[in-house]
């Protein structure tokens, strides 16, 4: 079975029409989509109801998320102060303007989705707001996919796509109650996979080009897909909405409108 | 007889530059140092003066009296930015030796015919993709003083990056000096052409009581620049009072022998 997994739309509309064709041309048998389908881009309302009208299962991302409960960052999201106020502006238009069964509609999704031994997460199993960086720390890594009990763990959030593999090894553990000697523990962790599925509308690769992921149940193989599109429409459509012309410059470097993961060790606390 | 050199060229050539290397030793003759044209404090009049505590640096208002009363013995630089008019009367007429600072590919040009000597300096705008039609037109310079204003690091990054990206319009020159919420203070410089930008941090005391009352300000030269929403996120990059007080507290805390 051919999966295709795409995340962190953020109202780029054009981007998703584009990615969904490109979905088309590789005949994948079921779409996920991992989140974060408003926030930042022009065009919040439409790509919720391109997604629900094709029925696409999709888990609750945290723009999503902050839209239902109101803004939820964590410290880890924003780089700066400016992009903090930023990622503020973007919050506030998106829930200006989102639709009231748009806004129903994102209270709905869950958290997690799950296929056999795949699992689907914005973030990670623990927050729609932690990141899964693909260097942090190996330990932790596999932690969080042992968490779900599942051989795949599919995320996005970072806007930057990888495949992670966290080779069969083993685990040891020492625990040491007072007054007693320590006591060792081994744990046998077999193969396990992150695999994140960047961004479709707001990438942050160093390219304008959207990115999503083809994932074939039988063999495991994981195709990351780059996909243009016409992100100049998008650009005009920023600035034509009264969003912050500068997310226009920054949708065509492919640079982070605001947010942005720097720091692998850190643990979200949301 | 004072000795008085002008020096001229395009936006970014390497005039302060060129000046700079004879304020590098200790000076046995004064030095004085003027940029006309910028008004009474400007980035390279707030620069040589915080590198060179020895140069005499002339405020516009004080050019004329400055220039009548002279020592003999004295060098002075006058650093003609590239908006100005060289044929102007007031510049005719300065008894002085006139020095082109161009990029090395220029051969003829405004400069060539003005100088005595020409100097090479750094290159010309590299090949880019503005419109021929925008660089045909003389650059446009921005400045804005930010006395009092201490800037969050990672924002100030950010600005930089988007200013001398293209963000905010085509720019061939930027550079400023701006305060850290460390006390330190910081000139930055960017010339289109040349690989990043540099960081200099300036060799004077750390401002840890408040908001720095010192010159830091920024230029930028450039073509069909937004100097309003350059301007906004200047300010949306700069720290609160409140927040200022907190890191300078923490910095005193951590290292009491900075405080001033």
């Amino acid at each position: 079975m051919k999966l295709a997994v795409i995340s962190c739309i953020h109202g780029n509309y054009e981007a998703l029409n584009a990615v969904l064709s490109d979905i088309d041309d590789h005949q994948a048998d079921q779409i996920y989509c991992l989140g974060d389908l408003v926030g930042y881009g022009p065009h919040p309302n439409a790509v919720v109801e391109m997604i629900r009208s094709l029925d696409i299962p999709t888990c609750q991302g945290c723009w999503d998320e902050d839209i239902v409960e109101g803004l939820n960052a964590c410290e880890c999201s924003y780089p700066s102060q400016l992009a903090e106020q930023r990622g503020r502006q973007a919050h506030e238009w998106t829930n200006q303007v989102i639709h009231p069964e748009v806004r129903d509609y994102l209270a709905t999704l869950p958290l997690t989705l799950r296929q056999d031994n795949l699992c689907f997460v914005h973030g990670s199993p623990n927050s729609q707001h932690e990141y899964l960086l693909q260097d942090m720390d190996g330990f932790v890594a596999l932690e969080r996919v042992l968490a779900t009990e599942a051989d795949v763990l599919f995320c996005g959030h970072t806007h930057i796509p990888y495949v992670r593999q966290l080779n069969h090894g083993k685990l040891s553990v020492s625990i040491q109650q007072p007054g007693q000697s320590a006591q060792s523990q081994q744990f046998e962790a077999p193969l396990k996979s992150i695999i994140n599925a960047g961004s479709v509308g707001e990438p942050r690769h160093g390219r304008p080009n959207a990115t999503y992921v083809i994932y074939d149940t039988e063999t495991a193989a994981t195709t990351l897909r780059e996909v243009p599109y016409d992100y100049q429409k998008t650009c005009a459509d920023i600035i034509e909405k009264g969003l912050p012309p500068v997310f226009a410059w920054r949708l065509a470097q492919g640079l982070e409108f605001a947010e942005r993961a720097e720091d692998p060790e850190h643990v979200c606390q949301r | 007889m004072p000795t008085l050199i002008a020096v001229s060229g395009p936006a970014g050539s390497g005039k302060t530059t060129w000046i700079s290397q004879f304020f590098q030793a200790a000076p046995d003759s004064p030095q004085f140092y003027l940029s006309p044209g910028l008004g009474d404090i400007s980035v390279d009049l707030a620069r040589i003066g915080y590198r060179f505590p020895l140069v005499q640096v002339i405020p516009e208002n004080q050019i004329q009296i400055a220039l009548t009363a002279l020592p003999e013995t004295a060098t002075v630089y006058i650093e003609l930015g590239f908006h100005l008019d060289l044929n102007s009367p007031f510049f005719a007429a300065l008894p002085c030796r006139r020095v082109a600072v161009v990029p090395p590919d220029l051969t003829q040009s405004i400069w060539h015919d003005w100088a005595d000597e020409v100097i090479p300096g750094n290159p010309a705008l590299p090949e880019t993709n503005w419109p021929a039609a925008l660089l045909e037109k003389p650059p446009q310079l921005w400045r804005s003083a930010l006395m009092g204003q201490v800037f969050d690091p990672p924002s100030l990054d950010a600005i930089w990056a988007e200013l001398t990206g293209g963000a905010y319009g085509a720019v061939q020159r930027a550079k400023g000096i701006f305060e850290m919420p460390d006390g330190r203070a910081f000139y930055i410089d960017f010339v289109a052409g040349l690989p990043g930008s540099e960081y200099v941090e300036l060799q004077i005391p750390r401002w840890l009581s408040g908001r720095p009352q010192r010159y830091s300000g920024i230029e930028v030269t450039g073509w069909s620049l937004d100097t309003a929403a350059i301007a906004q996120i200047i300010l949306d990059g700069c720290l609160t009072e409140e927040v200022i007080a907190q890191y300078q507290a923490q910095v005193l805390a951590a290292d009491p022998a900075v405080a001033p």
